[in-house]
């Protein structure tokens, strides 16, 4: 007897190869543009997410090479003071909300589903709905930028400086809006993360075999969830102060500056975190897959990611010791700032003993994650250090405080990287040249070394962050060379990873579906895979699917073909439960998103922007819900079980 | 229409039921989801208000005025009271009973638009206005963004009952029903530390 085909590639069976065609009729997108537009897959919309944060990530890296070019020898004209406000405010706000965190959860809208064993996520429509909101905020962004009204005061914005009475004008404003939508999108991405994999993961993958990518992905949606809605308050109370006249940042009329840093960075820290946490995952998943064994200490290593979720949450003050504080709130601040070390540290011992106990191949993605373990180590003890009240207070706001954030920001992008490269075959199906891609993380590491660690240097002499040009008589160029010199370095890597992905999207080598014979399910099918991802639904049996089986893997029978049916499992242990209907691509998500991003756009210049675009939102949320006869005819042959 | 399932390993879902209620079922952990969200949004108002009550030698400041308790008393009542029929509203879409859901999905439309007409009132209540100092501004913002969830609740239940009137419901409408008196009682259950804090708070802070 044949087995089951879970990969369209292994559908030889006659019922198989007519199963598959018809799920491609059913879970395919629409053609042409309307088709594109309406697209409601998760792998559609996944990849879209991923390219339009990668377009971001060559932005933000764009502004960082005219900063590091400005700053390269002392009083250069480059750039006058106004321009470089503006680029470092657009730099750190494009790399931290339009790149890091949308990359992040759109790593995790991709692979999740595919990773437990799911056709799409929870609810396709409202991931599309996410996707849309998040471009329109990044659009809104650069509109301003190039019409010269970008925002100029810092990805933090401080008040008093971005309150009405120092920033008149509309540059603060499209930053608040700009937050707006990418917190909504990340809000709505986290929803889709947690409910996917708390209720569509395959039978079988009880909560101790969950993946440890997914695990990361499910810390990382809770911090979205409890963290976001600070930001998204703190930017729109700064937008009612600037608009109607609040005074909740206004020390004059009993308002205060403070609450801005409070909630600024009650979201800001775990933030981080968010960032870091995936980054984690994507390592862990690699070196599990290039150690050729399981994760050692895998509860260790999960419970330790969970607390490092916690403990983010008590450590925002430590980005406000150079304020008063009370001195006894700041020692609190600095144990937990320390404690976090622990957690991480539990990670990367699993990492070692799995290192160890297995069979290393040293292969790019692997090597990236050893990067990715040492730049992530320096800015870790830099990070012990800044934990010191009297330290923090002597360097706060120097260069030393830059080098410190973009060497942990950095060692995430380095575990990113390692995921493009573990990752790139299952999304194209071509594998990233190794030989190119030794090459970018050498001229990588080396950029990023030579770019931030002579800044540790310079911010101890005392070169403060955020000016636009120094003297010469400080002695601060040549360092400063050094630095933009690193950042060329880091330019070029950029560049060798694009032609890398050129070059193997035309001539790369073939993948197949499993080229680094790695252990989760999203292996278990084609690459690219298919509309519909699996023409069985496999069925789970250990940590490890795709090392348990190699003929005649247990599969879900009985499921639709004809209409998208999902699989509801209970949340601990994967048992099916029920089955879910999930409705055909529409262009309801992208008129929904428009009319969200036009109510917050008119609310820059009006508070009846609100009145009017409540109307215009309700409007197209009671066409969201109502399902057009098309939807009811099918929805009815799924409750009712007729063909 | 399904893909045959003779002599494999594995499980068969075939039989799985299409209709289940609460946390059996995919969507009401998206509610869930959003629930937590608004929760920490009234928490970030609440931690906000006290960061700013600090600020004040007095609170309210001075020369403004407590807010009046009258408007704000039957409120609060009537959001408690709500509860009961949409605890009826859950109990007849569990049954599939059409005529039990349109009957209170009908009180639940008409008690959401009391709510809307009861919140103008609780606005007035504050006596005093936004732009007025920060005391003002923090319960405006707070009192407003709890309106947003009122007024979305109302639009949500007068479509569901509209779609439990139409043609084109099926047994999924029932699941919503449910998440919908599942929300309800959260919408209305956080407003009670909103109402202790803001209307009955400066008297006692």
């Amino acid at each position: 007897m044949t087995s089951a085909a879970i990969s369209p590639t292994e559908a030889v069976r006659e019922e198989d190869v007519r199963a598959a065609g018809e799920l491609e009729r059913t879970w395919g997108d629409p053609p042409g543009l309307m088709g594109w537009l309406r697209s409601t897959d998760h792998k559609s919309i996944g990849k879209r997410y991923i390219i339009t944060a990668f377009v971001f990530f060559i932005l933000g890296g764009i502004e960082a090479a005219l900063i590091r070019l400005q700053l390269s020898r002392p009083e250069n004209s480059l750039l006058g003071p106004d321009i470089y406000n503006q680029i470092f405010t657009m730099h750190g706000t494009t790399m931290m909300f339009l790149f890091a965190v949308p990359m992040m959860t759109a790593m995790g809208l991709y692979f999740v589903p595919t990773m437990v064993g799911a056709r799409d996520v929870a609810f396709p429509r409202l991931n599309a709905f996410g996707y849309w909101v998040y471009l329109i905020g990044g659009l809104l962004l650069y509109t301003g930028f190039f019409l010269n009204i970008g925002p100029d005061t810092g990805w933090f914005t401080y008040v008093p400086l971005s309150g009405p009475e120092y920033s008149a004008g509309k540059r603060v404003d499209i930053w608040a809006q700009t937050v707006t939508f990418t917190e909504i999108a990340a809000l709505v991405a986290s929803v889709e993360i947690i409910a996917t994999v708390f209720k569509h993961r395959a039978p079988g993958m009880t909560i101790n075999r969950i993946p440890i990518f997914v695990w990361s992905q499910l810390v990382m949606a809770f911090m979205i969830m409890f963290s976001m809605p600070w930001v998204a308050s703190a930017s729109m109370f700064l937008a009612a102060d600037r608009l109607i006249g609040t005074h909740l940042f206004n020390p004059a009329e009993g308002g205060d500056a403070l609450l801005w840093q409070h909630l600024f960075w009650f979201f800001g820290h775990p933030e981080v975190y968010i960032i870091f946490i995936p980054a984690l995952g994507m390592a862990s998943q690699v070196v599990v897959t290039f150690s050729r064994r399981e994760m050692f200490g895998y509860p260790a290593a999960v419970l330790a990611n969970i607390a490092q979720g916690f403990l983010s949450f008590g450590l925002w003050v430590h980005h406000m010791f150079a304020t008063t504080v009370p001195q006894l709130a700041s020692s609190f601040f600095t144990a937990t700032s320390a404690m976090i070390a622990i957690t991480t540290g539990v990670q990367f011992f699993c990492w070692i003993a799995t290192i160890w106990l297995g069979k290393p191949r040293l292969r790019v993605p692997f090597l990236f994650v050893l990067a990715f373990v040492v730049v992530f180590m320096i800015g870790g003890l830099s990070g012990v250090m800044i934990a010191s009240v009297p330290f923090d207070t002597q360097v706060h706001d120097t260069f030393f405080i830059v080098a410190h954030l973009h060497y942990v920001l950095m060692a995430s992008v380095f575990a990113l990287f390692a995921g493009f490269y573990y990752w790139f075959p299952k999304v194209t199906g071509r594998l990233l040249g190794e030989r190119l891609g030794r090459w970018h993380l050498a001229l990588f590491f080396i950029g990023v070394n030579v770019a931030f660690f002579p800044q540790h240097f310079l911010g101890l002499d005392g070169m403060p962050r955020r000016v636009y040009t120094y003297l010469a008589e400080t002695g601060w160029g040549d360092l400063n060379l050094l630095s933009s010199a690193g950042a060329v370095t880091t330019a070029l890597s950029a560049a060798l990873f694009l032609v890398n992905v050129w070059r193997s999207l035309r001539t790369g080598a073939k993948a197949g579906d499993d080229p680094w014979q790695a252990d989760t399910l999203e292996w278990a099918t084609s690459s690219p895979p298919t509309s519909y991802t699996f023409v069985h639904l496999p069925v789970v049996e250990s940590r490890s699917p795709m090392w348990d089986h190699s003929v005649d893997r247990p599969v879900v029978t009985g499921m639709r073909t004809d209409l998208r049916e999902a699989l509801v499992t209970t949340l601990n242990d994967a048992i099916p439960d029920s089955r879910h209907y999930q409705p055909r691509p529409t262009i309801k998500p992208l008129v929904a998103a428009l009319a969200t991003g036009g109510t917050f756009i008119a609310l820059i210049f009006t508070p009846w922007g609100l009145a009017l675009g409540s109307i215009v939102i309700t409007v197209c949320l009671i066409a969201w819900a109502w399902p057009d006869r098309q939807a009811h005819a099918e929805l009815r042959r799924f409750e009712e079980g007729i063909a | 229409m399904t893909a045959s399932s003779r002599n494999l390993p594995g499980v068969d879902v075939r039989h799985l039921p299409t209709t289940v209620f609460g946390a059996r079922d995919t969507a009401w952990w998206g509610t869930v989801g959003f629930m937590a969200i608004e929760a920490t949004t009234i928490v970030v108002c609440v931690a906000s208000y006290f960061y700013l009550w600090r600020n004040s030698a007095t609170w309210p400041p001075e020369h403004t005025l407590r807010p009046s308790l009258l408007w704000p008393t039957i409120a609060v009542i009537v959001m408690l009271v709500s509860n009961i029929p949409m605890v009826w509203l859950r109990r007849a879409a569990k049954r599939l009973d059409l005529a039990g859901v349109r009957r209170w999905l009908i009180v639940g439309t008409v008690l959401s638009a009391v709510f809307v007409v009861l919140r103008w009132q609780e606005f007035l209540a504050l006596n005093t206005r936004w732009d007025t100092n920060a005391y003002g501004s923090i319960a405006w913002l707070s009192v407003g963004f709890h309106a947003t969830l009122l007024i979305a609740n109302l639009g949500e239940t007068a479509v569901m009952t509209a779609m439990l009137h139409s043609s084109r419901r099926t047994e999924r409408h029932y699941t919503d029903a449910v998440d919908g008196a599942d929300y309800w009682h959260f919408m209305t259950g956080i407003w009670v530390p909103l109402y202790v804090i803001i209307y009955l708070g400066p008297y006692f802070l």
